[in-house]
């Protein structure tokens, strides 16, 4: 913990000082949170329900208004409280900056490309749909 | 990465068994955690037998029991015997408490293993070195701010005000329940820990002082406020039966009634 023997307690407490963040993630998790509660069982009785009528069933349900705008709420609002979710684990479990600062950023990165491949992937069925 | 082992220098090996009190028939057996730095090595388990006729009623009896009349080289902190200062807190059978109020009656059945509070330096024997648990809670300022000169006589309060402290200021600053909470363990230079947070609110939700505002600002941090995840360790083992987990999720109210 301590750097040297001669670093003081109150030194370590006082760190770098109060970061002054913190709260906005905090309001963010729990607000995605709300969401979740209504989107994901719409989530997962569509999709059992879209599992037994085939590909071109399942596409044009996917491609219908209603069904795309919530796909694309679920996915978002599930992959911003993943992000959210994953900082804290990183940042609870891995101690060294520089790694820490690299799996942070990865989490982002991944998150954000998840979340294009899947809106873009639901914007296509529902665009195809309507041409 | 997180130290999910002892470092080798920690690791606890087997240690002496001391021998049977004569003439005893009520025997039960305790294994106690025993590290000196000055005979170095690695810490060890050491077996005794205490005659639960003779050691009284409490945990803090039976290593008093031990201290007198088994192995007087057992180091212990202990001073009220009563509850009230927090010194005797320990891991008692897998569960930090005190040791002046846990009853064998409370006690599972079995040899009972007492070790220091965990994931602290070890000075000696059941004593931890809670400099930075000490230093966390003068982070926190526990002591009323305010700009209004001070009245001539005491700070007024109304007695609703006053009930808004229950709760909050009988904790003893015993460090059972930061050093129960995972994320102390794994952050703990830099979570502030249920106890001082704990306390942290005890001033925030005071109707004489003034500084909330400053108080908040120094505690908006991700780490040394939002690292609670409500385990809620601190609150199964207080044994003042404190809720530190409670006052930390109105501290973060508080922190979103500011921006909201």
């Amino acid at each position: 913990m301590a750097k040297s023997e001669f670093v003081t307690p109150a030194k370590i407490t006082r760190g770098l000082g109060s970061a002054k963040s913190g709260t906005s993630d905090h309001i963010r998790q729990r607000v995605t949170a709300i969401a979740l509660v209504f989107l994901v069982p719409w989530f997962l009785y569509s999709v059992i329900n879209a599992s037994s009528i085939g590909y071109a069933g399942a596409a044009e349900w996917a491609g219908k208004p209603w069904n795309a705008i919530l796909l694309i709420l679920t996915a978002g609002a599930a992959f911003y409280h993943m992000r959210i979710g994953m900082q804290i684990v990183i940042e609870d479990y891995i101690a060294k900056t520089s790694t820490r600062s690299a799996l942070l950023i990865l989490n982002s990165f991944a998150v954000i490309a998840l979340f294009v491949t899947v809106a873009l992937s639901v914007l296509k069925l529902w665009i195809g749909a309507g041409a | 990465m997180v130290q999910l082992t002892l470092p080798k220098n920690s690791r606890v090996g087997k240690g002496k068994t001391w021998p049977k009190p004569q003439g005893a028939t009520n025997l039960r057996q305790f294994r106690i955690y025993r590290y000196s730095p000055e005979e170095g090595g690695n810490p060890r388990w050491d077996l005794y037998w205490v005659d639960m006729d003779k050691a009284g009623t409490m945990i803090l009896d039976v290593l008093l029991y031990i201290k007198n009349n088994v192995d007087p080289t057992l180091a212990f902190r202990r001073s009220c015997r009563e509850g009230v200062c927090g010194s005797c807190s320990m891991n008692i059978a897998g569960s930090n408490t005190i040791a002046c109020t846990k009853g064998f009656d409370e006690l599972p059945g079995g040899v009972i293993s007492i070790s220091p509070l965990p994931h602290l330096p070890v000075v000696k024997d059941l004593i931890p070195d809670l400099t930075n648990f000490y230093a966390q809670h003068a982070y926190v300022q526990p002591f009323l701010k305010t700009v209004t000169p001070n009245p001539e006589k005491e700070w007024k309060q109304s007695e609703e005000d006053r009930n808004e402290l229950n709760g909050l200021y009988e904790c003893i600053l015993c460090a059972c329940c930061s050093t129960s909470c995972p994320s102390y363990w794994w952050n703990g230079d830099k979570y502030l820990g249920p106890a001082a947070l704990l306390q942290a609110y005890r001033w925030l939700i005071d109707s004489r002082d003034e500084a909330t505002g400053e108080r908040l600002d120094d505690l908006e941090d991700p780490f040394k406020l939002y690292r609670c995840h409500t385990i809620m360790n601190c609150a199964q083992v207080c044994p003042k039966g404190l809720n530190p987990a409670k006052a930390i999720a109105k501290i973060k109210h508080m922190m979103v009634e500011r921006v909201s």
